[in-house]
């Protein structure tokens, strides 16, 4: 098949005369002098930045995913340990829970206002000391 | 061609056509897929990786007048559990619940529960606090006994318990308010719920960078009430107590500012504790103090005087002759103490509340003039309170009246009126004459904090100062040492104050029943400068107590610690001597 297509493509000996009598004869071929093997070094190199870029990307992101999911729960359970210590503290500190603790140690409320007026040291009102069991005496659960 | 090469070629032509067939097929498959159902597959496919969340809106909270939080949401659980799955581990289930629950459950009944026969679906506990809910599941699943299941709920609580609770009302399972300040405000309290959808990976991670939508919620707006929480307590209290030794039906005691006509406490005896879900019961939960009518009896007086001075028919010390007894429409009236004919002044009458000198006083008016005062001062006209379920009580027309009733209506009986009511024409009386709408909520409170104001209609003259300031000084002779109730005296202070004891009506035949009162005491203070007025009612005590001996010893106190909280310090001024006979 080579030889067909060889002979297929030979000058015809007539044009070579031709060729030669105006001066014109056969050269080699010029070899090309950019090497190919940096070219595909660079195009490696560049796929293999981008590929190797987008693993670590998506590896980062998704441990990043597990690190949001994990401290997300944190969170929740951190919320729902504030809100039992601050519904404690309000209990503790409520009117009723006050009052009781008050009374355990023997206070009595006082239902005689008077003032002192800082100004003139003027007593406002008249003071009276409370006298216990003659006010609120226990706390109804 | 031979015989052979005849049937391979048959076959050959058999195995294209089934081919072409098939592949017909696929084709025809792949066009409906890609061609026709494109858009439904792809939202399936979206939809299996996606998840919805609803991101719940928290219920706003309700705050006193100093932003201390009456009632509030926190997160909840529900416990159901999936009985095929805990059938034969419902002992342990049990006792790992209880043990960390403690008497939300109850074990044996639990037990039950674990083992519902063909049932796949049971409710174990519902509105538990998350952090408790949290320990058993968590306890369950160390446990390794699988079959018991959380589900999310917001939980409404009330941190003082039965504080307040007819005021701020409660909510029902579906956490809508139904009743008081929690029903009123509902809209205002409740937000709108946000939601978010993202794509997650088969373990449940959210895939980064995927499609993502969020909707954000809105919390509800907090609503600031004009309470003071501990002066409510200590008035629910003191109520408490005193219902109890009285053997009462029921009381209330409210404490208005009269200048802003802002409630500052409004007590019920007995309650119910919202917290708790416990004494939920019809009687227990009505807001007596805007729903229930009932005749109030003497304190009435105040405001026919007050009509009488307007007009300048009366004087604190104008003379009156009190007869023995009056029968009117054959309706024999006469006064809580056997009397001969008494020379009162009008001081003297509202001092020793007597019936028939006040009827002899209201006779110098109309019915029509009686009826436009009693109108004008809001009776059978709802107040501008705004709670729910308020009752505008019962005045007839005066042109229906028949003379027994101007009679008895001037002093409190043959007409029905609400707490509230009765709180705001007193009120007039202390404020100078000028009547506002009384107030429980002054402004909603959005989460940043800002503020909007909830507006109350302007104050309007009812009668004029000198009338008020007349009548004040009536009851202030109530509290003196020789009027129906020194015990409400409040030792530094000027105290004006008006006992009652009214007949109590049976709601079914409508007739007064012998021996069952309704006693009270209305008064403010310091009557030269008032600030606070306290009105106290107790329905149905034992039969022989009276106003004086048995509301005015509690508005003693609840008034004195009003005044101490608030840091209202007496003027130093003697109340005038009036004369109370001639």
């Amino acid at each position: 098949m080579s030889s067909q297509l060889s002979r297929a493509f030979a000058p015809v000996p007539s044009r070579i005369e031709d060729a030669k009598a105006v001066g014109l004869r056969l050269v080699r071929p010029v070899r090309s002098r950019a090497r190919k093997a940096p070219f595909v070094v660079v195009v490696l190199t560049v796929l293999s930045i981008g590929l190797v870029g987008l693993i670590v990307m998506s590896t980062v992101l998704q441990a990043q995913s597990f690190e949001a999911a994990r401290l997300q729960s944190q969170a929740t359970s951190l919320q729902t340990q504030q809100q039992a210590l601050s519904r404690e503290v309000d209990r503790l500190q409520s009117p009723a829970n006050v009052a009781r603790e008050a009374l355990a140690i023997g206070m009595v409320p006082n239902a005689n206002p008077a003032f002192l007026r800082l100004a003139d040291g003027k007593v406002l009102g008249k003071p009276e000391a409370a006298v216990a069991g003659s006010n609120i005496t226990r706390v109804t659960p | 061609m031979n015989a052979a090469q005849v049937l391979t070629r048959r076959r050959l032509r058999a195995c294209l056509v089934i081919i072409l067939v098939v592949f017909a097929l696929f084709g025809a498959r792949l066009f409906q897929i890609q061609g026709l159902d494109a858009s439904a597959y792809a939202a399936q496919a979206v939809a299996s990786g996606t998840q919805k969340k609803v991101d719940p809106a928290p219920r706003g909270a309700i705050l006193d007048r100093n932003g201390e939080e009456l009632a509030t949401s926190v997160d909840g659980l529900t416990l159901t559990a999936d009985p095929k799955m805990t059938v034969d581990n419902a002992p342990q289930i049990a006792r790992i619940l209880r043990e960390k629950l403690g008497n939300e459950i109850d074990y044996f009944d639990t037990i039950d529960k674990l083992r519902t026969p063909d049932s796949r679906y049971v409710y174990l506990a519902k509105d538990l606090p998350k952090w408790t809910a949290d320990k058993a599941i968590a306890a369950l699943d160390k446990a390794g006994l699988p079959g018991v299941f959380s589900e999310k709920e917001t939980l409404r609580t009330y941190p003082g318990g039965k504080l307040a609770a007819n005021l701020l009302g409660y909510t029902n399972g579906a956490g809508k308010g139904v009743a008081g300040l929690e029903q009123q405000f509902d809209k205002t309290l409740t937000g709108t719920d946000g939601s978010s959808t993202y794509e997650v990976s088969p373990t449940g991670q959210r895939i980064p960078m995927a499609d993502s939508t969020v909707t954000e919620m809105v919390p509800g707006r907090d609503v600031q009430t004009t309470i003071d929480r501990d002066l409510q307590w200590y008035a629910d209290q003191r109520l408490a107590d005193a219902v109890q030794a009285s053997s009462s039906d029921w009381g209330l005691a409210i404490t208005m500012d009269v200048k802003t006509c802002q409630i500052v406490q409004m007590s019920q005896a007995p309650t119910f504790n919202a917290d708790e879900r416990s004494g939920m019961d019809d009687s227990n939960t009505v807001s007596r103090a805007v729903q229930n009518v009932y005749e109030p009896g003497s304190v009435m007086k105040t405001v026919t005087m007050a009509a009488l001075a307007d007009q300048g028919k009366i004087a604190a010390d104008t003379p009156i002759v009190v007869p023995p007894k009056m029968t009117i429409d054959r309706f024999p009236i006469g006064d809580y103490w056997q009397h001969g004919t008494l020379k009162l002044t009008a001081a003297g009458v509202i001092a020793l509340s007597s019936n028939l000198g006040t009827i002899v006083a209201a006779q110098q008016m109309s019915d029509q003039t009686m009826y436009q005062y009693f109108s004008k001062f809001g009776f059978g006209q709802k107040t501008g309170v705004n709670l729910p379920g308020e009752s505008k009580g019962i005045l007839t027309n005066g042109s229906e009246w028949t003379k027994a009733n101007h009679a008895t209506i001037s002093f409190g009986q043959g007409v029905s009126v609400t707490a509230m009511q009765m709180m705001r024409a007193v009120g007039a009386i202390a404020n100078a004459g000028k009547m506002c709408e009384p107030s429980v909520v002054t402004s909603t409170v959005d989460k940043d904090g800002t503020k909007t104001a909830v507006t109350s209609p302007a104050s309007k003259r009812i009668v004029s100062k000198d009338a008020a300031s007349t009548v004040t000084r009536m009851m202030e002779a109530v509290t003196a040492p020789d009027g129906t109730a020194p015990a409400a005296a409040i030792k530094g202070y000027r105290v004006a104050g008006k006992t009652g004891t009214a007949w109590r009506v049976d709601p079914t035949t409508g007739r007064y029943i012998r021996g069952q009162n309704t006693v009270s005491f209305m008064g403010f203070a310091p009557a030269d400068n008032p600030r606070f007025l306290t009105y106290i009612v107790l329905d149905k005590p034992y039969s022989n107590a009276g106003g004086g001996s048995t509301a005015a010893p509690v508005f003693h106190d609840i008034m004195s610690m009003a005044l101490e909280r608030f840091g209202v310090a007496p003027s130093g001024s003697k109340s005038p001597k009036v004369a109370q006979t001639w």
